[in-house]
């Protein structure tokens, strides 16, 4: 095929997709970056404010410590469910009929919406009517209910482990797709070799599975970089406000205190912070596989 | 010949118009209402649908979302024809221009001179008047005659100075178990502010600042009220899940029968009656320090008409309507809800002594004038009710007002 | 292409086939114990769903109810313009969401797999741009763009603004079932004289539909249980979509809820995901297989 008419078609082909972001994200990101250089309240009425917004954040104790429980929050839950996901990978992979409904069931709150699950353990982890508590205690676990939402660091584990609830199936279907696909030969040489089965996962497997865990690991984060619902539902940022995530202050400010300028502005702080921690784990990674 | 046809079909041409035109204007109005008052709306609504041609249907908007949808609704001139919400935004939207303005229209109405003060109060801005009660409710306080009486009290005397609450609350925990004597949602701001903060009203506290230049918290009341709160905790006469209670168990736990008093509004009484009927229990007004105050929150929904409205006047006959006789009493207190008119609290439909009480406690109570309520009070995050958790859970009742006073004033001032 | 899982011995000892046994005994245990740990929080959703309303709020909680009643589900179906009302609204905004992504995706996908577009990563990168940004922050002004168009209050504006939310993991997904297809194939079909698009046609079509499978699904999915944008954009009762009614049905003053209301609705919320899900299972697996993330 003529390689300048591939080029052109091609660009045909992807046209549409980027006349739709570009009109439907670009421009309101457009708008967002002008509203966050304005007073503007959800209640009306708009006037230009230059940098004043930011200069604000800098000095909003609230935004700080919100986007240090965030960072917290990814930093726990990231390992956490890419661990637990290729652990699963590594039990389900196998496509006997008890390993694909266990790879089933695991994969089943995935298709669930993440409000769902959400109010579904806000309401098993209420002191009054929750049933987590009770059964931990039937099952010997605990002696005493454990009181989940009067301490900011006891609730980050409540929603963290609600969203593992759900959210592990994911990540466990890329890395079995991963194991599944790789040759069997290899395999068998390892195990001629007299290789354990934990010498091939940590040998053969992990090394193979890399741009995956990668690539996992990243949208994994940022979708916690960005997290909201599951503490807006399960925590509603208490005990006082020691659970605000960056997200969920910015919801604050501009839907609750009504200061829509200064929450614009909270969003284009957070989301460059985002575009700049994956341009450095994207430049980090490229640079190992380089060498 | 050909004459006479053309006039017939012309009068029947413009026959048909009429007819047409008639039946086009029975008018077809939308009404947003929250969706903890849609209840309360919707019996207003039927009973208007029944007897006037233009109907109004109603569109539920969840709670905390409400001034949301307004908000980008006015600013994208997509708005209702008549709006219901909770009377505690009043000063944020009357400033913001969000009404009409109703002045002439509610003056000239007889009715509206009988509405509760509460309401008159917060729906005025600069002389100006732009809304009226709707669905209102009201604090009072509730308490369980038969674990009284297994306490050994008097199951017809209810409390009447918070020490007496103390006291009653002491003797029913000691029945033991899971009998608690006291409840409230620590974590819940909305909450608090309706049952807490009349019985610092009550004993002559002022609390939310209107200006800048306001003092909040202040007056005998607050410390006293926050440390009654903190003895009570301390001595274990409330539920430890109280601490974490968003709300969620607000009404749910006087319902098991297991706490002896509590905080509630009048929306719990017929709760009650519905899905516990087997339990007694009793109505009283929310006390002060010293017996003979008290005091309560005027809460619920008031009325409004939002700017773009495309059918003002219709609007304008339903408030007028609902304020009437017809309105207040078909309505409202047939269906046990209470009206916003003072002079209706003893009405022929309200025959429990309870819901009586209840009503009265509209003309007795107080609701704060303020902007930027949300900040100050209803999130999560407020000055309020990080006071009111230092305070009862931590025990530090002065750090925790002094710290709040702050924060309002540097809220009230922005 | 079991070969890491499969560990069945070819040639060992009879001492260490007795150990492999335990080992696959304590495996299956492990899949029992993991598949019951899942599944609880379901299951006793399921059975609070259908308790009473009142013994949906005792104190302490029981798992099972001693009394059957659909009194909660009563209340779902019949709240203000009825379930059936909802229901639609959301089916007909997922299918124009899961339509409108398809027609994006689906070439977007082919161009950045098959051509060499000049710029192709930055392209890619452009189109991935709005997973980094914090979409309620998107929606005001996406909002005040819409209001004059007349496209609030609209299924249409609503499936745009869910296609925003979900073409980028669409794009994605559809680039790499394209870039899993052998070349031969396309050389196959370029010899035999086909344009471009008669090529994506007959053969890619065919050999991305696992792909496209699992885009459908995910788009269903986001769009049916998405709640701040559909009520933002929505005005009219009977235009509201089931996550809106859900709110608003288990809510009472002061943030008191109707737990068995709750329940209900997470139920039905529940049920078309879950039923999608068993329905392509097929599909949608098989998508991720073949469009190994390389």
């Amino acid at each position: 095929m003529n390689a300048v008419r591939s080029r052109y078609i091609g660009l045909l082909y992807v046209a549409p997709a980027i006349v739709f972001v570009a009109v439907f994200v670009a421009y309101p990101l457009g708008r967002l970056v002008w509203l966050s250089l304005t007073n503007a309240s959800l209640l009306g009425g708009a006037r230009f404010d230059g940098i004043n917004n930011y200069i604000r954040a800098w000095k909003d104790a609230t935004f700080w410590t919100s986007l240090g429980f965030t960072i917290k929050y990814t930093l726990y839950i990231t390992p956490i469910l890419m661990g637990l996901g290729f652990l699963a990978a590594l039990l389900t992979a196998e496509n006997t009929p008890l390993k694909k409904l266990t790879r089933g069931v695991i994969f089943l709150p995935v298709v669930i919406g993440l409000g769902t699950s959400s109010l579904l353990w806000w309401w098993l982890f209420d002191q009054q009517v929750g049933l987590f508590n009770r059964a931990l205690i039937d099952l010997h676990v605990l002696s005493e209910p454990i009181v989940w939402f009067t301490h900011a660091e006891v609730a980050l584990w409540a929603v963290i482990i609600s969203v593992v609830w759900k959210v592990v199936g994911f990540g466990m279907i890329l890395f079995v797709s991963n194991i599944q696909g790789i040759d069997r030969e290899i395999n068998e040489a390892a195990m001629i070799d007299g290789a354990s089965y934990w010498q091939r996962v940590g040998r053969i497997v992990l090394p193979l599975s890399y741009r995956t865990i990668l690539l996992a690991t990243l949208i994994s984060a940022i979708g916690s970089m960005l997290a909201f619902e599951q503490f807006y539902i399960m925590t509603a940022g208490g005990p006082q406000g020691h659970t605000f995530t960056s997200v969920y202050w910015i919801y604050q400010n501009s839907f609750v205190f009504f200061k829509l300028g200064y929450g614009s502005a909270l969003s284009v702080i957070l989301t460059l912070i985002i575009v700049l921690g994956t341009a450095m784990q994207i430049f980090l990674t490229r640079r190992r596989e380089r060498t | 010949m050909r004459l006479a046809r053309l006039a017939g079909a012309f009068a029947l041409g413009v026959s048909v118009l009429a007819a047409g035109s008639l039946a086009a204007s029975a008018a077809e109005l939308t009404m947003w209402v929250r969706a903890s008052g849609a209840n309360a709306a919707q019996h207003l609504v039927d009973l208007w649908n029944t007897k006037h041609d233009d109907k109004i249907t109603l569109t539920v908007i969840p709670d905390d979302q409400m001034v949301t949808k307004l908000a980008t609704g006015v600013a994208a001139g997509d708005v209702p024809d008549i709006i219901s919400f909770d009377l505690i935004y009043m000063p944020d939207f009357m400033k913001a221009g969000f009404l009409e303005d109703l002045t002439d229209f509610l003056n000239a109405d007889p009715n509206q001179a009988k509405v509760a003060q509460a309401y008159k109060d917060l729906a005025s801005y600069e002389g100006k008047l732009y809304g009226t009660g709707f669905t209102p409710d009201v604090s009072i306080l509730m308490w369980n005659k038969d674990l009284f009486k297994k306490a050994g009290l008097d199951p017809e005397k209810g409390p009447t100075t918070l020490a007496e609450v103390h006291e009653d609350a002491k003797k029913i925990r000691a029945l033991g178990g899971d009998i608690y004597g006291f409840w409230f949602s620590g974590a819940c701001p909305g909450c608090n502010i309706f049952t807490m903060s009349p019985l610092m009203v009550a004993s002559g506290a002022k609390i939310l600042p209107k200006t800048a230049e306001d003092e909040p918290l202040q007056g005998p009341g607050v410390e006293e009220v926050l440390q009654f709160y903190r003895d009570m905790w301390s001595e274990g006469l409330i539920p430890a899940s109280a601490e974490a209670d968003n709300g969620q168990n607000f009404v749910g736990n006087f319902k098991t029968g297991k706490i002896g008093i509590q905080g509630a509004g009048g929306f719990l009484i017929s709760d009650l009656k519905r899905d516990v009927p087997d339990m007694n229990f009793g109505v009283t007004f929310l006390p002060g320090i010293n017996a003979g105050q008290k005091s309560s929150f005027v809460g619920g929904d008031v009325v409004a008409v939002p700017k773009g409205s495309k059918n003002l006047d219709i609007a304008k006959q339903f408030i007028a309507w609902q304020l009437s006789d017809e309105g207040q009493l078909e309505g409202l207190a047939k269906n046990n809800i209470l009206p916003s008119r003072a002079d209706l609290s003893k009405n022929q439909y309200f025959t429990d002594p309870r819901v009586v009480t209840t009503a009265e406690a509209i003309g007795l109570g107080y609701v704060p004038w303020v902007f930027h309520f949300n900040d100050m009070v209803n999130s999560n995050s407020s000055p309020w009710i990080q006071m009111i958790q230092t305070a009862v859970f931590q025990g530090d009742v002065k750090g925790a007002v002094a710290t709040a006073k702050d924060a309002m004033k540097s809220i009230a001032s922005e | 292409m079991t070969a890491i899982a499969h560990d069945l011995p070819v040639q060992r000892g009879a001492a260490v086939g007795a150990a492999q046994s335990r080992s696959i005994y304590l495996v299956a245990a492990i899949c029992v114990a993991i598949i019951a740990m899942m599944l609880f929080p379901l299951v006793v959703s399921v059975l609070a769903s259908i308790k009473t309303p009142d013994e949906a709020v005792a104190v302490p909680p029981n798992y099972l109810p001693h009394q059957l009643s659909l009194a909660n589900y009563l209340k779902v179906f019949s709240y203000q313009a009825g379930l059936a009302t909802y229901v639609f609204n959301s089916l007909t905004v997922a299918f124009l969401t899961i339509l409108f992504c398809l027609a994006l995706a689906v070439p977007a996908g082919y161009g950045l797999a098959r051509f060499r577009i000049p710029g192709k990563e930055v392209i890619f990168l452009f189109l991935l741009a709005s997973l980094m940004v914090p979409y309620q922050a998107l929606l005001t002004p996406l909002y005040l763009m819409f209001a004059p168009l007349g496209l609030t209050n609209s299924y249409v504006g609503l499936a745009i603004v869910h296609t925003v939310l979900q073409l980028p993991f669409s794009i994605y997904l559809m680039r790499h079932s394209f870039e899993a297809v052998p070349r031969e194939l396309e050389e196959a079909a370029v010899m035999d004289g086909c344009t471009s698009l008669q090529a994506l046609k007959r053969v890619f079509l065919p050999a991305i539909r696992p792909g496209m499978v699992t885009v459908i699904l995910f788009a269903f999915i986001q769009s049916w249980n998405e709640f701040i944008a559909a009520l933002i954009f929505m005005g009219k009762e009977t235009m509201f979509t089931v996550p809106i009614m859900l709110v608003s049905v288990r809510l009472g003053r002061f943030g008191t809820v109707d737990w068995g209301a709750l329940q209900a609705g997470i139920i039905i919320a529940i049920v078309p995901c879950v039923a999608i899900y068993v329905l392509l299972q097929r599909y949608y697996v098989a998508g991720f297989l073949s469009g190994a993330v390389k």
